[in-house]
């Protein structure tokens, strides 16, 4: 079964990075509607992350959308006054727009981060640069490897008695020292590490960068669709006309438009899509098996 | 055409007025299984390390070292690290990379190879290797045994023609250990290629051996088949607790004819010469002494939905015993020294430190005269940049100990030997006047004399009334000095009995002495007893 995430990093990466680039490069409150609805249930079809990441973000689409008309007195039409402050439609609209705007961006991300584990990030990377790869690689053992250590040491200096939490500052003596030694003991093991590296020929010459991932025709055809329907949501913005300030004026329903729309709904959508697919697909193969 | 020809090999290091090589000359020939074996600080890793151009160290050198016929420097960087495969003993720091796969790759991606060359060589190599089921992992996850074999698999990629490993078994267990070792045979047997290797753990390895060297203070004074040289040690004894306990048990017992090697040659040999009451006397320890740790249906785990670690586990440890806690890697025995210790809360049960709970020791009195735990990472003992300030306030410790540490106080305790770090972390232990010592693994990595050694001391302690539990995989170890050892597994204990009865009792956890005299001579379960009941069978 193909995910969407099991498309070649590459197609997976430009894909979150040109969803994230419309919403956040747009007012239009109907591609602004598509895309947090998208990206709400793209998040949700992958996260298991529970209620919380959706509370958050709830809150701050509150606070981001009150915050404008409370700070922003512009626009003509004035709904009432507050501390002889005038609090305005189009400022309203306004910022119910943008805290749709980051929110959306906010929960692409989410899922780009969910997509992108290590091993494809480095991918990436590896493409650029086969050092800057190896570089991160090894950071991410050696973030990990440290975070150990440094309990370990802790708990031992705990068991032989020589480490006092009772009082404040010997308790920050002994992290201090506890924190030297992690260091000297980094710096040690790193010569290791080292030895290991030249030993195994690095530095003798230009290096390659060797993937689990290859591009497939598929992924080919996923670029290409993505790249026409970000192209033609693209163009339907521009049709369409757009501005809050001082009134609203939204011209939303040029033919190129409406064409637009339609393109980033699919393109937005394309992931719940093909995951939709693939898991029918799965359903009658077993059925038919 | 030999592999490696070395003419007159001599070597210094800079701040020193001894050669740590001493004009060494010997050829090793393609294809060959050699051993390499010596006392700490004996030149065994200096010598290793002049095999291979990258990890050579800086210092004097005279003499010739012939790769193929040509001096090894004239070497292209490229050929070297292709060509002559270089594994180490620490199986955690000589991985660089996040990923198993990456790991593998690592070395063809440093000699810029192509990518289906690469892809090629990973896949052949993790289906070899048993690697495929965490082809994918984090190199994290990996136990130590695996991470050992992925760093030989990672430099065999390249396909070298030589292996050269410096105690690359010494920090796994014996599962694990042999489990390289047969590897390493394998690979040995079935491509060809040359291995060099160094190591304490003679029992698996020189069985399988062509050929064994023993490097005495930077010299070689002995150079031949295992057989040939165990027979020499008939007179010359100085090297015996580096061969396996057949060899030992026939050259301490004076046999005759051809020496054995394996267990079931040792069998054999023991079978045939044996001729006492088919047991030796033990004493029973005595069972009213009253408990130092008491430990009762104690339930443990990391977090909510994780399986137990502990699982009911039940045991007293007397006071004035040394009581091994034995078991395989992975299966709970560190978890078991930090419950014990309190550092880890059960969920359920109760561990009593001289019949007081332990949680009602209060503002860290537990740790102050009554408890003293020494990890299995010994490092994370040490704090400064000496010795000597490591152990301000250990003085009376210092006298009471068999030996002199004076030589080794201005020294930084990473540049110790495993031997000597792990006497300076005990005396660390001991500052606090401990009642009672948990020791976490404290065999591991040490070789033969300073086991010992380890074990001398550990024995003094008790007859000053210090009560020891050790958890250790190290089933030899607990023979040379616990009164009573019991099995760890799956969450309680299997098995826990005195020592000679716990050593009769297990077929595979148990002394190689012990399976030797397996059904001939009860309780003979050292290489000493075992060579002591030959000599004196009648007698007894």
């Amino acid at each position: 079964m193909r995910e969407f995430h099991d498309y070649n990093p590459v197609a997976v990466a430009l894909y979150y990075l040109g969803v994230t680039g419309i919403t956040m490069f747009t007012m239009n409150p109907v591609i602004l509607g598509i895309s947090l609805f998208a990206s709400v249930l793209n998040y949700t079809l992958y996260a298991k992350g529970g209620i919380k990441p959706h509370l958050f973000s709830a809150v701050l689409f509150c606070v981001l959308a009150l915050l404008n008309p409370l700070l922003n007195h512009n626009g003509a039409t004035v709904l009432f006054y507050l501390n002889d402050r005038p609090i305005t439609a189009e400022a309203t609209v306004y910022g119910v727009c943008a805290a749709g705007m980051v929110t959306a961006s906010l929960y692409w991300l989410r899922s780009f981060s969910k997509a992108m584990t290590s091993d494809k990030l480095l991918y990436l990377f590896g493409r650029l640069s086969p050092k800057l790869s190896l570089i991160l690689s090894m950071s991410i053992r050696y973030v990990e490897l440290l975070r150990v250590r440094w309990r370990k040491i802790q708990q031992t200096q705990k068991a032989l008695g020589l480490y006092d939490d009772g009082n404040l500052i010997d308790a920050l003596r002994g992290r201090a020292r506890v924190l030297s030694i992690l260091i000297t003991w980094a710096l040690e093991n790193g010569i290791i590490t080292a030895e290991s590296m030249d030993a195994r020929g690095y530095g003798s010459g230009r290096r390659t960068s060797f993937a689990m991932y290859k591009i497939r025709v598929s992924d080919g055809i996923l670029m290409l669709l993505c790249a026409v329907l970000a192209a033609g949501a693209i163009i339907g913005v521009h049709a369409a006309e757009v501005s809050y300030y001082p009134t609203i004026h939204l011209q939303l329903t040029a033919p190129w438009s409406i064409a637009g729309y339609i393109g980033f709904a699919v393109l937005a959508g394309l992931p719940v899509m093909i995951n939709t697919k693939e898991a029918i697909r799965w359903h009658y193969l077993i059925s038919a098996g | 055409m030999a592999l490696f020809d070395i003419r007159g090999l001599s070597f210094r290091y800079p701040d020193s007025d001894k050669n740590a090589l001493d004009s060494l000359d010997f050829s090793i020939e393609q294809g060959e299984f050699v051993t390499l074996i010596g006392a700490t600080g004996s030149g065994k890793s200096t010598l290793l390390r002049l095999l291979k151009p990258e990890l050579a160290q800086n210092g004097e050198k005279s003499g010739e070292i012939l790769f193929c016929s040509k001096p090894l420097q004239e070497l292209k960087t490229k050929e070297s690290a292709a060509k002559i495969g270089f594994v180490a003993q620490s199986p955690e720091e000589q991985i660089v990379t996040d990923k198993v796969w990456h790991e593998l790759a690592f070395t063809l991606e440093n000699l810029g190879a192509r990518q289906a060359d690469i892809a090629r060589s990973v896949a052949e190599t993790a289906a070899y290797f048993g690697i495929a089921p965490w082809y994918r992992q984090a190199t994290a996850t990996l136990s130590g045994g695996q991470k050992q074999l992925l760093n030989l698999a990672s430099v065999m990629t390249a396909e070298p023609q030589v292996l050269i490993l410096d105690e690359p078994t010494a920090q796994l267990d014996p599962i694990a250990a042999a489990r390289f070792i047969d590897t390493l045979y394998k690979l040995n047997r079935e491509t060809g290629v040359t291995v060099i290797i160094s190591e304490h753990r003679a029992e698996e390895l020189i069985p399988l051996s062509d050929r064994l060297m023993i490097l005495d203070g930077g010299r070689l004074i002995a150079d031949g088949s295992p057989r040939e040289i165990a027979a020499q040690m008939k007179s010359d004894s100085s090297y015996l607790s580096y061969l396996p306990c057949a060899a030992r048990i026939f050259a301490s017992a004076g046999g005759a004819g051809e020496c054995p090697l394996s267990i079931r040659e040792g069998q054999r040999f023991f079978r045939e010469h044996y001729i006492g009451q088919g047991v030796i006397p033990t004493k029973k320890p005595s069972e009213d002494r009253e408990s130092a740790l008491e430990v009762k249906d104690v339930y443990f785990r990391y977090e909510k939905d994780a399986p137990d670690v502990l699982a009911g586990l039940s045991l007293t440890v007397r006071q004035g015993e040394i009581f091994a806690l034995l078991g395989a890697n992975g299966c709970g025995k560190s978890t078991t020294a930090a419950v014990l210790s309190g550092l880890s809360k059960p969920y359920a049960g109760k561990v009593k430190l001289f019949g007081k709970a332990l949680k009602e020791y209060k503002n860290g009195s537990l740790y102050r005269e009554n408890l003293s735990l020494l990890p299995q990472d010994i490092e994370s003992v040490f704090l400064r940049a000496s010795v000597r300030e490591e152990l301000r306030g250990c003085e009376t410790v210092l006298q009471k100990l068999p030996f002199d540490l004076t030589a080794l106080m201005d020294r930084h305790p990473y540049d110790l030997s495993g031997g000597e770090r792990q006497i300076v972390a005990l005396c660390k232990a001991l500052r606090t006047n401990p009642r009672v010592l948990i020791l976490d693994e404290p065999s591991k990595g040490l070789d033969p004399v300073s086991k010992k050694q380890l074990a001398d001391v550990l024995l003094r302690l008790k007859s000053e009334g210090m009560t020891v539990l050790m958890v250790s995989h190290d089933v030899e170890f607990g023979a040379l000095c616990a009164d009573r050892c019991a099995l760890f597994f799956d969450g309680v204990l299997a098995a826990c009995d005195t020592t000679a009865d716990f050593m009769n009792g297990n077929r595979y956890n148990t002394t190689a002495a012990s399976r030797i005299t397996r059904g001939v001579c009860r309780n003979a379960y050292t290489g000493a007893l075992a060579a002591e009941a030959l000599k004196g069978g009648a007698a007894t």
